[in-house]
């Protein structure tokens, strides 16, 4: 009978869950991972078993891919953990069974569908990042804070950071992340620290500067007056800019295309 | 000619803005540059794009003029010193302001400053100077920068100026002496080739510098780039190709940028184009340019005296191999990296995955999907263990037959994005498209 691991969908509870069904010794078919909270219906015939989060199990895990596989394994790991694939606990599996028995190549074995399937979730989860490195947008808040606000599909909130904590070191200000209730905190001149435990009505405590910023309007203005009229092409301001980044960004306030 | 002085910074960036919007390069690319304690920015390699306008365009760049006044009359230029628009200036002061506040709430990468020509080209490029230098060193701005040098001004004035930028560009505007002395009468080609060597000779000495002092001051990290004006004058494909590639090779420069023509003005020198701008022949000088860049590909193999200009219908690649079948088709397992990237529908990303994966077994065409290659494209042109994917006749007319009915539909997207029109049947399959010389289907 196949034994189903739940685990839950953090890096450290998706690992904790590859060591138990490894530890388990009871065949790589014969077990598989899921996430807790992944809202698929439950198999027939199966036995299910929960994994505790257990961060010294991850961490042996976590020793063993960058000693026996590379370094560069581990991040593209770390990377599929953020996706939001619902199966990422299994793929990351998969992935390792390959991986501990080819070694360092694994990542570039595109052939081999487990490799592929973790190669998608990561380019999906770089692209994201690097659109929102361009398409956050900050507001100015009362008491010299900027506050950002982002909808991502994918948990790249802790890639984004160091980004701006690097570009806007001298500047305060906050990440949040509306899907999953977590924001990136950066005091200035000080390091950058991730938090879920934000009282609900953070936002309402901030006031914004100004009803009306200054910056804000100039920027819609700039935006208009940049564009060429003999070359509109809203299709391919689509395919570069998808329509949910939008709500987030202040120049589309008043709708969400422009023609 | 006055400045108006009481316009409000709205007044001015719109006005000011607009008259920037022909410029193409909005690129923030080729310089990777960490954050520094006590400074605003950092710059990133492969470039960011914050938004998107209407037209398509990034907007990566505060892109504004100095000034839209100017002493030049170039016939394609809306802000021509005979046209009758509003003129006015930013202070430097308001330019540094809009560039941090900008930057701060994340609009934008970085400044692109340009401007008319005030007075004279050296009052114009000390103006931009002390913009510049004001940003950096008052404002502390460590973002990215890239500038216009001004033609005709001081070697000493653009020397200073490249030492705060991450880019310049001089644009050539056209491609030929005598399109430019045609169009644009206050300028000659030597006038921007000066500077532009200038530049180049600069980049080269720094990088010697660079690597003796690793403090050395970086001039103009990110290299020069340049643009030209597709359509406004009588050049064909092929002499816009070997201006390109002689650029690329003299001058060293990051990027040509090819600009098709909007009729602002009207002048019985300028063409008149009732299609509305040349994109899909702009669009085929990119394929081109990327495939002179990136593709090991001379601009004398895409085109020549007798072809000068692109197949409208097929793609300079695909063009290519169909001209050059006797070298296909490749055996994807063994083929090196040079020849898999003259096969179309494989591109530079695909082919390093394919040569990384090949190591560690064999590829079947299952395998080369996974690998972003364009097999649609592709398996005319390529063999796995010996085996095409198909069975296909390795000849001219039923390759181009094939490949023309793919290329089609993006062929309208871009000749016609402007009108809208009922589709038939019979609309779109005629192969005898008319081309008019200027490569544009009408």
């Amino acid at each position: 009978m196949k034994t189903i691991y739940l685990c839950d969908s953090s890096i450290e509870g998706i690992l904790s869950g590859v060591y138990t069904a490894w530890a388990s010794r009871k065949g790589h078919d014969n077990v598989k991972l899921r996430l807790k909270d992944d809202g698929a219906t439950m198999e027939l015939f199966c036995q299910y078993e929960e994994v505790p989060v257990d961060s010294q199990k991850a961490d042996k895990v976590i020793t063993a891919i960058r000693n026996k596989i590379s370094e560069e394994a581990y991040e593209v790991v770390y990377k599929a953990a953020l996706s939001n694939d619902m199966e990422r606990a299994d793929k990351i599996y998969r992935l390792l069974i390959y991986g501990f028995r080819v070694g360092a190549g694994v990542v570039s074995m595109l052939q081999n569908q487990a490799v592929y399937d973790i190669f998608q979730m990561c380019r999906f989860v770089d692209n994201e990042t690097h659109l929102l490195t361009g398409f956050v947008r900050f507001t100015e808040m009362e008491g010299d804070l900027l506050v950002g606000r982002i909808g991502p599909k994918n948990d790249v909130i802790v890639l984004l950071a160091p980004h701006f904590a690097d570009r806007l070191s001298g500047e305060n200000w906050v990440l949040y992340d509306v899907n999953r209730k977590k924001a990136v905190l950066h005091p200035a001149y000080r390091h950058w620290y991730l938090t879920d435990f934000l009282p609900s009505d953070w936002e309402d405590k901030i006031v914004k500067t100004s009803v009306e910023d200054e910056y804000e309007d100039l920027f819609k203005r700039f935006r208009k007056s940049i564009s060429i009229k003999e070359r509109t092409n809203p299709i391919c301001q689509l395919n570069h800019m998808p329509l949910r980044y939008r709500p987030y960004m202040p120049e589309f306030s008043q709708g969400l295309r422009d023609v | 000619m006055l400045i108006q002085e009481s316009l409000s910074v709205q007044e001015k960036l719109e006005i000011l803005s607009d008259a920037a919007k022909y410029d193409v390069a909005c690129t923030s690319s080729g310089v990777d540059r960490k954050g520094k304690a006590g400074t605003i920015g950092n710059a990133s390699k492969a470039g960011i794009c914050h938004s998107f306008s209407a037209d398509g365009r990034c907007i990566s760049l505060l892109k504004i003029l100095f000034t839209n006044q100017c002493i030049y009359d170039c016939k394609y230029c809306i802000n021509r010193s005979s046209n009758d628009v509003v003129r006015t200036a930013f202070t430097p002061e308001e330019v540094c302001q809009l560039t941090i506040q900008f930057y701060r709430r994340n609009y934008i990468e970085g400044l692109f400053l340009s401007s008319g020509v005030l007075t004279s080209a050296d009052y114009t490029m000390d103006l931009i100077y002390q913009t510049l230098k004001k940003l950096r060193e008052e404002y502390h701005f460590h973002g990215y920068i890239h500038v216009k040098a001004i033609p005709g001004a001081d070697p000493l004035l653009i020397e200073k100026t490249g030492f705060l930028a991450d880019r310049m560009s001089i644009n050539l505007e056209l491609p030929t002496a005598e399109g430019l002395k045609k169009l644009a009468p206050g300028k000659n080609r030597d006038k921007i080739l000066k500077p532009m060597k200038q530049i180049q000779n600069g980049i080269v000495t720094n990088r010697f510098e660079l690597m003796e002092y690793k403090k050395a001051p970086a001039f103009v990290p990110a290299g020069q780039s340049t643009q030209m004006i597709v359509g406004a004058t009588p050049e064909n494909d092929y002499q816009m190709m070997m201006v390109a590639e002689a650029l690329y090779k003299n001058y060293d420069l990051k990027r040509v940028f090819y600009s098709a023509f909007v009729p602002v003005n009207q002048d019985s020198s300028l063409p008149a184009l009732p299609g509305g701008p040349p994109l899909l022949r702009e669009h085929r000088l990119y394929q081109a340019d990327w495939l002179m860049r990136f593709y090991g590909f001379q601009a004398g193999e895409l085109l020549s005296e007798d072809r000068p200009n692109f197949n409208v219908l097929l793609d300079p690649k695909c063009d290519w191999a169909l001209r050059h079948l006797e070298q296909f088709p490749v055996e994807v397992n063994r083929a090196d990296y040079f020849t898999l990237l003259r096969v179309p529908g494989m591109g530079v990303k695909s082919v390093k995955r394919i040569i990384a994966a090949r190591r560690s077994g064999i590829l079947d065409f299952e395998a080369l999907k996974k690998m972003g290659v364009v097999l649609k494209r592709a398996h005319y042109f390529i063999t796995c263990s010996g085996r095409m994917m198909y069975p296909v006749k390795i000849e001219e007319d039923y390759i181009s037959r094939h490949l023309v009915g793919e290329e089609r539909r993006s062929v309208w997207d871009i000749s016609s994005s402007n009108t809208y029109r009922q589709l038939s049947l019979f609309d779109d399959t005629s192969l005898s498209t008319q081309v008019n010389s200027g490569g544009i289907v009408v």
